[in-house]
């Protein structure tokens, strides 16, 4: 055994930095589950839920978030130390493994960023899709698969969540079994393994516990001007999609990593293997380093973008001081009664509460000042037509934003509804 | 060469030390994470009834609605009461104070049945026979323009007092 070996030096440790992450992974993500709800009217709720009441609550998602993309990079950094040692040859489980992690890794940042149904989380889930459709041939059929239907909705949140905390989680359970019962246990659980493994979850401990994990607006509050980013790990893809056109995208995005991960994957059986290898891992590793940086430089450059970005954490503080507000979990049973007795109508409550007030009266947040509905009827005279009027089109009666037309929301009905119960709000 | 032996076994320590403290760290996160929250007791006064329609020798079945606030979710639920007009209108919950099951009243027998367990309570909520430990709970009542009105305390917190 020794012969083929190297002598244990402080570079194997990148594995025992992988094994912590993981861990780190598996425990946070399972405590998170305790409290999120992969539903559309509910996990943006269950996540500020967790960022602001629970406690350790922001520490433990932070974690999470931001443990993802040290993983991401450490799983990489070790893939390239495996390669340099020539694992490929002697060690052929340890490269496999490594190569996969790889992938599994990657596609949980993928799935998991779309968890907390935030603004960004739709967004991105909004170009995997693109991604998907892109794809010569099965990009119809891909992207139907990826949804669960012909438009993101529930079921696609529902899909997103099995895939991150099943489906993932099962096979990098299976790799890493195979891994270490393949393999000297004295040889994975060395010092150095168990000290480099510390010493970077002491560091990502104290970056969690100094940067909160990002949230972005709910859905329903997201506004034109909203600039979404993708998390650290997926930088260099994004700026890359500036670069290329629809289908093309589609290929470098979703086509073009698999063949790599396959051709690594085989990298053992094939012939030239250093020159395969070392093209492959100098040229991603290269294109890595100079798009992330590239997208960073171009956020900061541009005083628009980088003016917008400000905003955003900006509103983000803001959002985080105000306390939490808990939402109605309607069952059909009591609803009827409490629209009977004079309460909101469900969709005023999921719709427009969350500025309008839960009960019409109006409220601040930060400099924007939403006003209360109280009296509309008699102050600028608004019928229940008006009100169905403006909810499509706010302009027309002279809203602002970030006041938004909800015609693609609400049905007539609806928007009815609501109408009928605020033209009988008084003060 | 002496201390070879106790450097080896210290340093097969490390990896367990280091280990136990990323667990500790973590465990004592998770601990405080998963700690139950307790609700707050919520003191708002709900409409029963109006006091014109509270008349007659029986007692009268109404329904509150009570919101609750658990976690992240307000849900509003309903609660069966008994109005007794012949008692000054005192309001009892028809949570059993045995297992919590559901009272109903019998007109025939004149009395308060549970279905779970067979306790019987008397028209004025008085404990007749049964495992229950005593009557039926009178929950804190007042009376606002001509509406009876009650808070709603939940059994755990009624048995608790």
């Amino acid at each position: 055994m020794t012969s083929t070996f190297e002598k244990a030096s402080w570079l194997e440790a990148t594995g025992g930095i992988v094994g912590v992450l993981l861990l780190v992974q598996f425990v946070t993500g399972v405590l998170l589950a305790f409290y999120y709800v992969p539903s559309v009217d509910h996990a943006y709720t269950t996540v500020s839920y967790i960022e602001k009441v629970i406690s350790s609550g922001a520490w433990v998602r932070s974690l999470h978030h931001y443990g993802s993309q040290w993983l991401s990079v450490f799983v990489f950094i070790h893939v390239i130390r495996l390669f340099l040692s020539r694992a490929y040859l002697t060690n052929k489980v340890q490269w496999i493994v490594g190569i996969l992690l790889l992938g599994l890794v990657m596609a949980a940042g993928g799935t998991g960023y779309s968890l907390p149904w935030d603004a960004r989380a739709f967004f991105s889930t909004r170009i995997a899709e693109g991604l998907m459709a892109g794809l010569p041939f099965v990009g119809g059929m891909a992207r139907l698969w990826l949804l669960g239907g012909s438009d993101i909705s529930t079921i696609t949140l529902s899909r997103f969540f099995a895939v991150h905390v099943l489906v993932i989680p099962g096979f990098v359970i299976a790799v890493v079994v195979w891994r270490v019962f393949r393999s000297n246990l004295a040889e994975i659980f060395g010092p150095r393994h168990a000290i480099a493994g510390g010493v970077v979850f002491l560091l990502l401990a104290l970056w969690s516990l100094k940067y909160r994990a990002p949230l972005g607006p709910s859905v329903v509050e997201v506004t034109a001007e909203y600039l979404p980013r993708p998390g650290a790990q997926f930088l260099w893809l994004y700026q890359s999609l500036k670069y290329l056109p629809g289908g093309l995208g589609s290929l470098a995005g979703v086509a073009l990593p698999g063949i790599v991960l396959l051709i690594l994957v085989l990298l053992p059986w094939l012939k030239r293997q250093r020159m395969i290898g070392g093209a492959i891992l100098g040229v991603g590793m290269v294109l890595i380093v100079v798009m992330t940086t590239a997208s960073y430089l171009s956020d900061l450059r541009d005083p628009k973008t980088s003016g917008q970005l400000a905003l955003q954490e900006a509103h983000e503080d803001v959002w985080r001081r105000n306390p939490f507000n808990p939402a109605p979990i309607t069952l059909a049973a009591t609803s009827a009664q409490e629209n009977a007795s004079g309460g909101p109508p469900v969709m005023y409550t999921k719709f427009c509460a969350n500025c309008h007030g839960p009960k019409g009266e109006g409220a601040r947040q930060g400099q924007l000042n939403f006003p209360p509905l109280l009296d509309v009827s008699t102050k600028p005279r608004r019928t229940v037509d008006d009100i169905v009027g403006l909810l499509k089109d706010p302009p027309a009666y002279g809203l602002e934003p970030p006041m938004r037309s909800f015609s693609n929301k609400l049905t007539e009905q609806q928007m009815r509804e609501i109408g009928e119960w605020i033209v009988k709000l008084k003060r | 060469m002496d201390h070879e032996p106790s450097r080896r076994s210290f340093l097969k320590l490390v990896p367990l030390g280091i280990l136990a403290g990323v667990f500790a760290s973590i465990g004592g996160a998770a601990f405080r994470f998963l700690r139950p929250k307790l609700s707050a007791a919520t003191d708002s006064w709900l409409d029963v009834a109006s006091i014109s329609e509270l008349t007659g020798p029986q007692p009268l079945s109404r329904k509150i609605v009570a919101e609750h606030i658990t976690g992240w979710a307000i849900t509003t639920e309903e609660h069966n009461v008994f109005v007794l007009p012949a008692k000054n209108n005192q309001v009892l919950s028809a949570v059993c104070p045995h297992e919590g099951c559901e009272v109903a009243w019998d007109q025939n027998t004149n009395r308060f049945s549970c279905p779970c367990h067979e306790s019987y309570f008397a028209a004025d909520g008085a404990r007749i026979s049964g495992p229950a430990p005593h009557g039926l709970d009178p929950l804190p009542m007042r009376v606002q323009d001509g509406k009876l009105q009650v808070q709603y305390v939940a059994k755990e917190q009624a048995t608790r007092a």
